[in-house]
C-alpha cells in the first residue's frame, strides 16, 4: 500500500494502526472488494435499504425556509426519515452484511451522539449478533435517550471514562477491543475515518445519499442543483452526499464543521479550519493537535461532531479546494435548530443544524432561482433534552 | 554496527531483559531516578515511553500512566533532557523510545532523530506505524544513516508473507506481541507461543523478544527458554502507579522487581 493507491486520498488516508489489526483489515478489504462485485450482495443490501431502512429517502422542497431566507430554493435530503432516524443505518447495515459474510458473530461500534451506536444495536438485533457499543461517559449522559434505546435493543454499552470521555476515547477503546477479539469480531466504524479500507467502505455505503439526491433533483428539475451543504464531524453523511457531485464542477459544495465556543484550542471541533496533518485512529488526516502532536480535546454542542479528526477524504477535498468548509458556532447551530423546527416542522439533529446555518448564508449569496440541497443527516429527538438545557442557560 | 546488534552478539545473557516505563509519570525528575534504578538492577535494554494522548495499543495501566504524565507540561526538550540524564548514568546500556507516530511526525523526523541520538537513544518502537507505509520507509532510512534501529512489532496474527516482507526494514530486534489485544498483565499465554517464536527465528534473522502481558518471574523464566528477550511494561508501570507518590518507596520497589526478573532469566 502506498500513496496514490486505493486507501489514500491525495496525501491523506492509509493504514496506521497496530500490527495486530493488519490481517483483519486485509481480510475486510479483500472481502469488500469481492462483495462489491457480487450481484447477490448488492441485491441483499438494496433489499434491506428499501424494506428495512426505508430508502430512497425523500427530497423535500422547504418552501417556508426558502421564503424566510429569501434566496435560493431550499431542498432537504431527508435522512432523518430513515429507520433509527439518521444516515448511520445505511453504513451499519452494509457493514453488518460484510461481518456476516466473514463469519463474525460479534460486532462492536463507537458512538458519539449515539446514532451510530443505535444503528449498530439495531442491525445487531435484526441479524442476531452480539453487539457492544463504546460510548464516552459524557455522551452517555448528554445522549441518554439513545443510550437507553441501545440497551433496549439488547446491545451492551461500555461507557468510556478516559480523557474527555467523548467520541475520541470511545473510538480508541473500540480499537482496543477489536485488537483483543479480532478473530471473532467486526468493528463497524461509524464514520468515514479509521484505517483503510474503512473510509472507503463507509463512504460507499453512504453514497446512496448523494446518488439519490442527485437523481431525484434532476428528475424533478431537469438540471443539477447549484449547491449542496452537509455537516462534517468525522464526515460520513457529508462524504455520502458530496461523492455523487464531486465531478459536477458547476455544483458548489459546502461542509459545515463545529466552531463550538470559539477559536481557542479545546473550544471547537473545527478540524478542517484549525487542524494540522497528523496520524490518529489509524489514518493520516487533519487533526486538532498541539505543537507537540498531542491531540487536543474537541468541543461541540453536538456530540456527533465532537471529534478532533476528520475523514481523510475530506482533508483531501479541503486541500484541493473542491469543498468549502465553514465553521458554525454552538450558538449559531442552536439558533438554526430552533428556526428550522419552527419554520419547517422538522426537528433536525444538532449536527445538521450546523449545515442549516451555512446553507442560509449560501442561499442568500446564490440568490433567487438557484437551488440548494441540504443533507438533513438525522432527526433531533435525541437532542431535545440537551437543547432545553442550553436554552435554560441562555435565559 | 548498531549498539543493539552488538549487545545481542555479545552473548552476555541467555535472554535480554527489556523493561519499559512512561517518561513523566508522575513527573520528569522522578523518571530520571526510576530509569537509573532500572538500569542499576539489570536492564539490558531500556524502553522509554514518550507519552501520546491516544495510545490505542496500550491497556489501562499504561493509559493511566500516560494521562498522569500529560498532566505535566509536555515538551520534547524535557523528554530529551530526561533521556540524556538516564543515558549518562549508564551509557553502555542501549535506550530505545516507544511512542506513537504522531509526536515524531510533528517534531519532524530528522530533528527528532538527531535529538534522540544525542540523548542516547539507539532505536524506536512505534506501534501505529506499520512497516508498509512510506513514512516507515523514510524513518528506516533516516535511522540507518544514524546507526539506529527500527524495531517492528510482529503479532500472532501476522502471516508469513508479511513477516518476510517486514524483515527488509527491521533492525535491532523483533518485538513479538505474545497475545491478541493491548499491553497489560496476563495470567496465560497462547499455547503455541514457543512454536511461533521458533518460526519467527527461522524466518527473520533478528533476535526475537517477547512482550505484552509478561509480568512475573515465572513467566519470564519460562519464555526466556526460547525468546531472545523479555519485554515488561505494564507490571513496571503498575509499581510506579502504586508507589509513585513516594519516590523512595517507588525506587526500592522497582529495584526489587527488576532484580527478580533479571535473576529469573539469567
Amino acid at each position: 500500500m502506498g500513496k496514490n493507491l486505493p486507501g489514500y486520498f491525495g496525501e491523506f488516508g492509509g493504514r496506521y494502526s497496530p500490527e495486530i489489526l493488519t490481517e483483519a483489515l486485509d481480510e475486510l478489504e479483500s472481502t469488500y472488494q469481492k462483495l462489491k462485485k457480487s450481484k447477490k450482495f448488492k441485491k441483499e443490501l438494496e433489499y434491506y435499504l428499501k424494506n428495512y431502512v426505508g430508502r430512497p429517502s425523500p427530497l423535500t422542497y422547504a418552501e417556508r425556509l426558502t421564503k424566510l431566507w429569501g434566496g435560493a430554493r431550499i431542498w432537504l435530503k431527508r435522512e432523518d426519515l430513515n429507520h433509527t432516524g439518521a444516515h448511520k443505518i445505511n453504513n451499519a447495515i452494509g457493514q453488518a452484511l460484510i461481518a456476516r459474510f466473514m463469519g463474525k458473530k460479534r460486532i462492536i461500534a463507537e458512538t458519539g451522539a449515539g446514532q451510530h451506536g443505535l444503528a449498530t444495536a439495531t442491525v445487531g438485533a435484526m441479524f442476531g449478533m452480539e453487539t457492544i457499543v463504546y460510548m464516552g461517559a459524557v455522551d452517555v449522559e448528554r445522549q441518554n435517550l439513545n443510550a437507553k434505546k441501545i440497551e433496549m435493543l439488547g446491545a451492551k454499552i461500555l461507557p468510556v471514562t478516559a480523557g474527555e470521555a467523548t467520541l475520541k476515547e470511545a473510538t480508541s477503546e473500540a480499537m482496543r477491543d477489536w485488537a483483543l477479539n479480532v478473530s471473532t469480531t467486526h468493528y463497524i466504524v461509524g464514520s468515514a475515518i479509521g484505517p483503510h479500507p474503512f473510509p472507503t467502505i463507509v463512504r460507499d455505503f453512504q453514497s446512496f445519499i448523494g446518488t439519490e439526491a442527485r437523481a431525484e433533483f434532476k428528475k424533478r428539475n431537469k438540471k443539477l442543483p447549484n449547491a449542496i451543504v452537509a455537516c462534517v464531524g468525522g464526515g460520513s453523511n457529508s462524504i455520502g452526499m458530496f461523492h455523487a457531485f464531486l465531478k459536477d464542477k458547476q455544483v458548489a459544495i459546502y461542509g459545515a464543521e463545529a466552531g463550538g465556543l470559539g477559536p481557542k484550542p479545546g473550544e471547537h471541533s473545527a478540524t478542517l479550519t484549525y487542524g494540522k496533518t497528523g496520524f490518529l485512529h489509524g489514518t493520516k488526516t487533519l487533526i486538532i493537535q498541539d505543537e507537540f502532536g498531542q491531540i487536543v480535546p474537541a468541543h461541540s454542542v453536538s456530540a456527533g461532531l465532537d471529534y478532533p479528526g476528520v475523514g481523510p477524504e475530506h482533508a483531501h477535498l479541503s486541500q484541493i479546494g473542491r469543498v468549502d468548509y465553514r465553521m458554525v458556532t454552538d450558538e449559531q447551530a442552536l439558533d438554526s435548530f430552533l428556526e428550522v423546527t419552527r419554520v419547517e416542522g422538522i426537528i433536525p439533529a444538532l449536527e445538521t443544524a450546523h449545515a442549516f446555518h451555512v446553507a442560509r448564508d449560501v442561499a442568500k449569496d446564490l440568490g433567487k432561482k438557484k437551488d440548494l440541497i441540504i443533507c438533513l443527516s438525522g432527526r433531533g429527538d435525541k437532542d431535545v433534552t440537551e437543547v432545553l438545557r442550553l436554552l435554560g442557560e441562555r435565559k | 554496527m548498531s549498539k543493539i546488534k552488538t549487545l545481542f552478539e555479545s552473548n552476555r545473557f541467555k535472554s535480554a531483559f527489556i523493561p519499559y516505563f512512561t517518561l513523566g509519570d508522575p513527573n520528569y525528575n522522578d523518571s530520571i531516578e526510576f530509569g537509573k534504578t532500572i538500569l542499576d538492577n539489570g536492564a539490558d535494554i531500556l524502553e522509554l515511553g514518550i507519552p501520546f494522548s491516544d495510545p490505542v495499543a496500550d491497556g489501562p495501566v499504561i493509559q493511566r500512566a500516560v494521562a498522569r504524565s500529560l498532566k505535566n507540561t509536555f515538551s520534547f526538550e524535557e523528554i530529551f533532557r530526561v533521556t540524556k540524564a538516564i543515558h549518562d548514568h549508564k551509557p553502555e546500556t542501549p535506550l530505545v523510545y516507544l511512542t506513537y507516530f504522531n509526536p515524531i511526525y510533528h517534531c519532524g523526523i530528522s530533528k527528532f532523530l538527531d535529538h534522540a541520538k544525542e540523548s542516547g537513544i539507539v532505536g524506536l518502537v512505534i506501534p501505529d506505524l506499520p512497516f508498509d507505509t512510506e513514512e516507515s520507509e523514510i524513518l528506516f532510512r533516516e535511522l540507518k544513516v544514524r546507526e539506529m534501529d527500527l524495531i517492528h512489532l510482529v503479532t500472532p496474527a501476522s502471516e508469513k508473507k508479511r513477516i518476510q516482507a517486514l524483515s527488509k526494514t527491521s533492525s535491532g530486534f523483533i518485538y513479538y506481541v505474545t497475545s491478541f489485544g493491548v499491553t497489560g498483565e496476563r495470567r496465560e499465554f497462547s499455547v503455541d507461543l514457543k512454536e511461533r517464536i521458533k518460526f519467527l527465528k527461522d524466518t527473520i534473522q533478528l533476535p526475537i523478544c517477547a512482550g505484552f502481558g509478561i509480568s512475573t518471574p515465572e513467566q519470564s523464566n519460562q519464555i526466556s527458554l526460547y525468546a531472545d528477550g523479555i519485554i515488561i511494561g505494564s507490571a513496571i508501570q503498575r509499581i510506579i502507579e502504586e508507589n509513585g507518590s513516594d519516590r523512595t518507596k517507588a525506587v526500592s520497589a522497582l529495584a526489587e522487581y527488576i532484580s527478580k526478573i533479571r535473576a529469573s532469566i539469567s
